[in-house]
């Protein structure tokens, strides 16, 4: 009808009122959301956890055992060395077995910088060629692991919001149980997980355990550390393992074992350059 | 209901429900989680035993064979590997041929290869690597070996070769040599090359010569100096070899009479070829500058002042450029080259320039995945219509495209890949697309099959004038060591 106005009648302007009110205090009763949500305290945590002395001029033996769900296991040998650059990471890897991928080697630059992509070059021995690999995609598989790329490098922390969520002691040790959720849609496709729970060592900041909701799937990962040394007074976790589960079953895992690990080697930068990938180990 | 009596009644439901969530909300968030990590999953325990959190993860089986904590071993100074591979194929589009021609149809290979690699540390990180192949095809012996030609038993039948024989390592601090029969991949695409020039390739079954195979070892001395970011390389080829083409009488082979007697020419001297490269790494992104002296691959039929013509090769001379820039999960290229020194038959005793560029990228966001594409053409300076003609059917562009899918599955154990190869903007110069998966049945030992098809085009392609039936399944079971 033309010229008619529109308005609410008192009565339900006023419920209507009433329902706003109580939504924000039913909001302001129920328990916080922990999702999105980012404490200092968290956040704190988490730089340490980054900044954690792990050594530097490191050598070590990496063993990959990948088992599926039938327990079927396949074995890789790796022979890997990492040195610091300021604040950025050089670390330079080559497949020792089997025999398929033997010779087979990577070479990373781990830039501190947020917002940087890191450098990397894969050699592949039966095309005698080395390829960059431009990857900001961090989701996918290392070396068919239940470890994705992602969890191989240090994680640029101003992509995530952090939650403390309580301590608690896990096998005898005081821990931090720190959720974290990437800031957008796009980083949790590039690292491939919804979001993370993380257990860390109050005493000295190691990761023992962490869960991780697989981005666009039902699966969740589980990442234990199984044993954890102090090698020249630097702590680190000499076995993990990582578990993909869908419900309760278990879909695959993956056991890396470290050994013969060598801290303040004296590598040289150049060790660390394309020249040395391609000469192999 | 009055305003007067909602008040009270939400005020209620709203106090029951927070009453209902005290419990909950004096239990830490996330105390369920925790117990995802039981050390044991009791026998008999039901699946849903502990909540959804509580019940995903439990111990693994003990690694049957523990390393032990004794020191090290020092590594050995030799090692032996190589591989045994068995590969087949199925032609299934032949039609029956004409009476006195080889019968394609059916089985085409059955290939047997025995691959060994010797590599010896030396002292001062100095390395000698020798490695041989030989191979035998039962497929002729199968079908008879009176149905093929000489050429094509001669050629395919069986081979044994050395591959890689050299001796490499460090003269100074950034200056190494490696001297011995090698292979020098230059430029940065994957498919299409345009600088890639040093060594010569197998192409006797177009598509489908293994990758590592492909390109074709040839004897030189190179040496490589490294200062700071830069790589500069000068390499001399001792040994003059060319592609390896289908033989008289293979089903790829492009007329059905022989070709004219090839000239090669002889190693070293004065036949020697020369390469130079300068590549820079930096941060992001490569770049790479190429120089090169050498002998065309592909032969062209030249007249003789007396009696009938015969193949050879062009000596060219090649200057390029290829860069690679990666932003993101994109991998983006671009390689062009100038080269000097080709000649026709229809030519006379003219040389012909050509420019040859190419654009491409790799995209590497889909997970476990890359898909790739490259576009090349290469455009003929001056051209001449009489080029045209047969036998040198040169055009003044060809262009090429090649696009590429690959994808990984079950933790690697599967992969899938599929690529396309076009010639001519359209195709129409011919196309070939190949299919195929490989699984690994378990470590070093896969299996690997596909199928591969051929559109030999309108406009000729001596690569695949001769392919239009060629269409074959392909299959391989490969044991590394």
């Amino acid at each position: 009808m033309a010229g008619t106005t529109h308005r609410f009648p008192p009565p339900l302007r006023g419920a209507l009122l009433l329902l706003a009110a109580l939504a924000l205090a039913a909001a302001a009763l129920l328990p916080a959301a922990p999702a999105a949500a980012d404490d200092a305290k968290a956040r704190e945590i988490m730089q340490r956890v980054n900044d954690r002395d792990d050594g530097d001029n490191q050598t070590a033996d990496m063993q990959m055992t990948l088992i599926s769900r039938h327990g079927e296991r396949r074995e890789r040998t790796i022979k890997s060395f990492r040195k610091d650059r300021g604040k950025d990471t050089l670390t330079l890897s080559f497949f020792l077995s089997p025999a398929d991928v033997k010779n087979t080697a990577f070479l990373t630059y781990d830039y501190d910088e947020p917002g940087k992509d890191d450098d990397q070059w894969l050699y592949l021995p039966e095309l005698r060629k080395t390829k960059r690999i431009a990857s900001s995609d961090k989701s996918g598989s290392f070396m068919g692991s239940d470890f994705n790329y992602s969890d191989m490098t240090r994680p640029d922390l101003t992509q995530y919001d952090f939650t403390l969520m309580q301590e608690v002691e896990v096998e005898g040790h005081k821990t931090w149980q720190i959720q974290a959720v990437p800031r957008t849609e796009q980083v949790k496709a590039d690292i491939g997980y919804e979001k993370s729970v993380l257990w860390v060592r109050q005493d000295n900041l190691l990761v023992i355990r962490a869960i991780r909701w697989v981005h666009n799937s039902v699966r969740r990962k589980y990442m234990q550390v199984k044993s954890a040394e102090r090698v020249d007074g630097i702590w680190i976790a000499t076995e993990m393992q990582m578990v993909t589960r869908e419900g309760n079953a278990t879909v695959h895992a993956t056991v890396l074992k470290w050994s013969n690990i060598r801290f303040n080697q004296n590598l040289s930068p150049d060790m660390f350059t394309v020249r040395r990938l391609e000469q192999g180990y | 209901m009055t305003a007067t009596r909602i008040v009270p009644a939400l005020l209620l439901v709203l106090a029951a429900l927070a009453w209902g969530s005290g419990p909950a909300a004096a239990q830490a968030p996330g105390d369920d989680l925790l117990q995802g990590f039981q050390e044991a999953k009791p026998p008999g325990a039901s699946p849903g035993e502990g909540g959804d959190l509580l019940g995903g993860f439990e111990e693994l089986k003990p690694l049957t064979a523990e390393p032990t904590a004794a020191e090290p071993t020092a590594p050995s100074l030799w090692a032996l590997n190589g591989f045994a591979r068995l590969d087949g194929a199925y032609n299934y589009a032949h039609e029956a041929p004409p009476p006195g021609e080889t019968d394609w149809r059916g089985l085409s290979k059955l290939r047997a290869t025995l691959q060994l690699e010797l590599s010896v540390d030396l002292p001062a990180r100095w390395r000698a690597f020798v490695s041989g192949q030989a191979s035998h095809d039962f497929v002729y012996e199968l079908n008879g070996r009176d149905e093929y030609t000489d050429e094509v038993l001669e050629r395919n039948e069986q081979e044994a070769e050395f591959r890689d024989v050299y001796l490499a390592g460090a003269l100074l601090p950034r200056l190494d040599l490696k001297v011995g029969r090698q292979i020098v991949v230059w430029g940065l695409s994957d498919y299409i090359r345009v600088v890639d020039v040093l060594n010569p390739l197998d192409q006797r079954e177009p598509g489908l010569a293994d990758i590592e195979d492909l390109r074709l070892p040839v004897t030189m001395t190179r040496l490589d100096y490294y200062p700071e970011a830069w790589n500069l390389t000068a390499v001399a080829v001792h040994e003059i070899r060319f592609n390896k083409d289908p033989a008289f009488g293979s089903d790829f082979f492009p007329s059905p009479q022989p070709l004219p007697r090839e000239e090669v020419p002889a190693d070293g001297g004065d036949n020697t070829e020369w390469g130079f490269a300068a590549k820079g790494i930096f941060s992001g992104w490569d770049l790479g500058f190429y120089w090169a002296r050498y002998f065309d691959d592909r032969a062209h039929l030249a007249a003789q002042p007396a009696g009938p013509p015969r193949l050879e090769h062009s000596r060219l001379t090649l200057g390029g450029a290829a860069v690679n820039v990666a932003l993101g999960n994109w991998l983006l290229r671009s390689e062009a080259a100038l080269v000097q020194g080709l000649r026709f038959f229809h030519g006379g005793g003219d040389t012909w320039r050509r420019v040859d560029a190419l654009v491409g990228f790799e995209y590497s966001g889909i997970t476990d995945a890359t898909l790739g594409l490259e576009v090349a053409d290469q455009h003929l300076l001056d051209y001449d219509p009489r080029l045209r003609q047969p036998p040198d059917i040169a055009l003044e562009d060809v262009f090429q495209v090649a696009a590429s899918y690959r994808q990984d599955f079950m933790h690697q154990t599967l992969q899938l890949q599929a690529l396309a190869l076009l010639f001519g903007e359209r195709g129409q110069r011919g196309s070939l697309q190949r299919v195929s998966a490989t699984y690994d049945l378990r470590d070093a030992v896969s299996v690997s099959g596909g199928v591969i098809v051929y559109q030999p085009g309108g406009d000729l392609n001596p690569l695949l004038q001769n392919a239009k039936d060629n269409d074959r399944v392909f299959f391989e079971t490969r044991v590394d060591f």
